[in-house]
């Protein structure tokens, strides 16, 4: 195992809203290592985006951090001061969002845009500075890239753009990229670009990556490990092909059979019936427990985290353990 | 054989948009300075035909005009050219004016929150079409609206609520309960389950295969999600740059692709890894969707296609072919 990069433990982001106070994320744990893509998967409000814009500090009131740690290479960020976490913003973590057509200035070039980021972290010359961002487009697969560098963001397409955004967050050499559904606002054939480009850099640049999405499909192609995220609590973790393969949460297990392709053509699929609960008024103990078909009388204390190896759950009742956990761990 | 009658018939149907230019612009044209008045071809002369009681899934990137298509079929936009049938009535013709015809094909949208009014309480949203065409009078209103809230798994007291007490995916259970009150005979659903979360998209998808079973809904399911429409469709079209490159029965299509294009989507799909030591490889289509205002000659494939040859960028393919029909002049074989 490489070192822990970024350990993230007991995270609770509170929102204070006009119905009551809500937590957004409550006590989040994990933990990523040197180079390994995390896919943080979970429905919306269910609290992934917040999960990286905390890990950022990018909360803004009446949202705040009422707890826990966020520690990149053993250093706290909760609580750091505006300035010294713009200093790791973009330096240290950098962030990749969802739409990259609200994430670039409209009225600045490519190139300025890129400048500034790297004017924010590091004084060089003007010529040093474009010659950097000339290659951190190459590297994303923008070709003619010393000429496109004048260009502004509405003379790319959607996919060019979305590699723009990618390269601003490559400029300053970052050790973790949280990358905010990168690919949901693409066509299938540009993820697919995309996700293969994503992947290589990854591999050849040692970046980490937390990878936000609600597509598990896409997540299960580029990342290592999966957390699975259901109203504001991670309910499920693991290596994600043994994850998939055999979920032990019952969300996890209704949110694979939802997808189209686990039921034959024209049959029904199987659905988890109602919706997610509002987090003002969550349900008593396992907040899944009034859409969960194995849920029981003690479902309504909150499961603690139970580890399983490299697994770890959050389920009084888990589906498809291969041996009673206590006996294989004595 | 009642099943296999054409229901919709689609004749090499085009629409163009050309920008209007004003009146200032025209002055402006005069004195000698460029205008842009070049002409977007959305659909390019398309033919299928859809049968009584089967689901056609419509599938393209965005920009590929499958919206535009859906909505002339529905008639919302009058064609340029070629015409869409119903039951052998043309659903619009080329002039403006919508025909009678168009009751008998509903839509459903993508954004539940943008086609619904958010003033009108969701009974009268339900109502209003119905009332309006005498489909049912304000007496037995009511009662008519409960029907269709329970066919889609709404309360009944859902009539007295506004938009914003739902959920996405419960309204888009009203839309779909709106446009079945009108009781088409086709409905024309344009993404109708791509804003909702995984768990309610199966719901919803769950809704359409009841409803299909229970009415015996004739569809056309516009998605760029190849997963949902092979979930629900009976055949499936394959659309690129306003034009359909393949179409045959959906096992078929995803067994067997024989345009490049489809081939090419199919293998950009991210499938589900479960296997640890899989090695997940794309092979994803090069380049970028040309612009719709400036389609490259011959095949509007060929600049991306990994099989061109000179004939590709000169002459149209046609769509060929009766049970699996693709448009390709160097179609890939069955089994490759």
């Amino acid at each position: 195992m490489s070192s822990r990069l970024l350990e993230v433990s007991g995270l609770t982001t509170r929102f204070e809203t006009r119905s009551g106070a809500l937590n957004a994320v409550e006590d989040v744990s994990f933990s990523v290592s040197e180079g390994e893509i995390v896919g943080l998967v979970g429905e919306s409000g269910s609290g992934k985006s917040v999960t990286g814009f905390s890990i950022l500090g990018l909360i803004d009131p009446p949202g705040r951090i009422v707890s826990g740690s966020v520690k990149l290479n053993g250093r706290e960020l909760v609580g750091l001061s505006h300035a010294d976490l713009r200093s790791v913003r973009g330096r240290e973590i950098a962030m990749v969002f969802q739409d990259p057509s609200a994430t670039l200035n409209p009225v600045l070039t490519i190139g300025t845009q890129m400048r500034l980021a790297i004017a924010a972290h590091e004084s060089m010359s003007k010529a040093a500075a474009t010659h950097r961002c000339i290659d951190v487009l190459t590297i994303v697969g923008i070709p003619d890239a010393a000429r496109r560098i004048e260009a502004y963001p509405h003379q790319f397409s959607g996919g060019m753009r979305q590699r723009v955004a990618i390269a601003i967050a490559l400029l300053n050499r970052p050790r973790l990229i949280i990358c905010d559904e990168p690919t949901t606002a693409l066509d299938v054939s540009i993820q697919a670009q995309i996700l293969t480009e994503m992947k290589s850099l990854a591999a050849r640049l040692g970046t980490a990556m937390i990878w936000i999405s609600h597509d598990l499909a896409t997540v299960s192609s580029v990342a290592s490990r999966l957390l699975v995220m259901y109203a504001g609590r991670l309910i499920e973790t693991g290596p994600i092909a043994a994850v998939l393969r055999q979920p032990h949460h019952p969300y996890t297990r209704g949110l694979l059979n939802s997808l189209p392709g686990f039921a034959k053509p024209g049959q029904d699929l199987v659905q988890i019936p109602g919706a997610m609960p509002s987090l003002v008024n969550l349900p008593v103990g396992c907040s899944f427990r009034p859409r969960c078909t194995h849920a029981q009388d003690d479902c309504t204390l909150l499961p603690a985290f139970a580890t399983d190896g490299a697994r770890a759950f959050r389920c009084h009742h888990p589906l498809d353990l291969p041996v009673p956990a206590s006996e294989a761990r004595p | 054989m009642s099943e296999t009658r054409a229901l919709v018939e689609i004749d090499s149907v085009s629409k163009r948009f050309t920008p209007s230019v004003s009146l200032g612009e025209r002055v402006a044209a005069w004195l000698g300075s460029p205008i842009d008045t070049r002409t977007v071809h959305a659909v390019d002369a398309v033919s299928f035909d859809i049968r009584n009681g089967e689901v056609l899934g419509l599938v393209g990137e965005s920009g590929c005009g499958k919206s535009t298509l859906g909505r002339v079929i529905a008639g919302i936009h009058p064609p340029s050219n070629g015409s869409a049938m119903i039951d052998g009535l043309a659903v619009m013709g080329s002039g403006s004016k919508p025909l009678k015809t168009t009751t008998r094909i509903q839509m459903v949208f993508q954004d539940p929150f943008a086609s619904l009014d958010p003033r009108v309480r969701i009974g009268e949203t339900i109502s209003e079409g119905p009332l309006a065409h005498h489909l049912v009078s304000k007496v037995d209103a009511r009662a008519y609206v409960t029907r269709w809230l329970l066919a889609v798994g709404l309360p009944a007291e859902a009539a007295d609520r506004f938009p914003h007490q739902f959920s996405g995916g419960q309204r888009q259970r009203v839309a779909i309960a709106r446009a079945l009150a009108m009781q088409p005979d086709v409905l024309v659903c344009d993404e109708p389950v791509a804003s909702l979360d995984v768990s309610i998209q199966a719901q919803i998808i769950n809704l359409f295969l009841k409803l299909r079973r229970e009415l015996g809904l004739t569809m056309l399911f516009i998605s760029h999600d190849l997963g949902v429409v092979r979930h629900i469709s009976d055949r499936v079209a394959i659309m690129y740059l306003g034009r359909i490159v393949e179409l045959g029965p959906t096992p078929a299509i995803f067994a067997n692709p024989r345009h490049p294009y489809t081939r090419a989507l199919l293998d950009s799909v991210p499938k589900l890894v479960t296997g640890s030591d899989e090695l997940v490889t794309f092979k994803p289509i090069q380049g970028e969707l040309p612009s719709p205002l400036s389609p490259p000659s011959g095949c509007h494939f060929h600049l991306r296609c990994p099989f061109v040859q000179a004939r590709c960028s000169t002459e149209p393919p046609q769509l060929d072919g009766r049970h699996h029909a693709v448009s390709c002049h160097f179609p890939l074989s069955d089994g490759e």
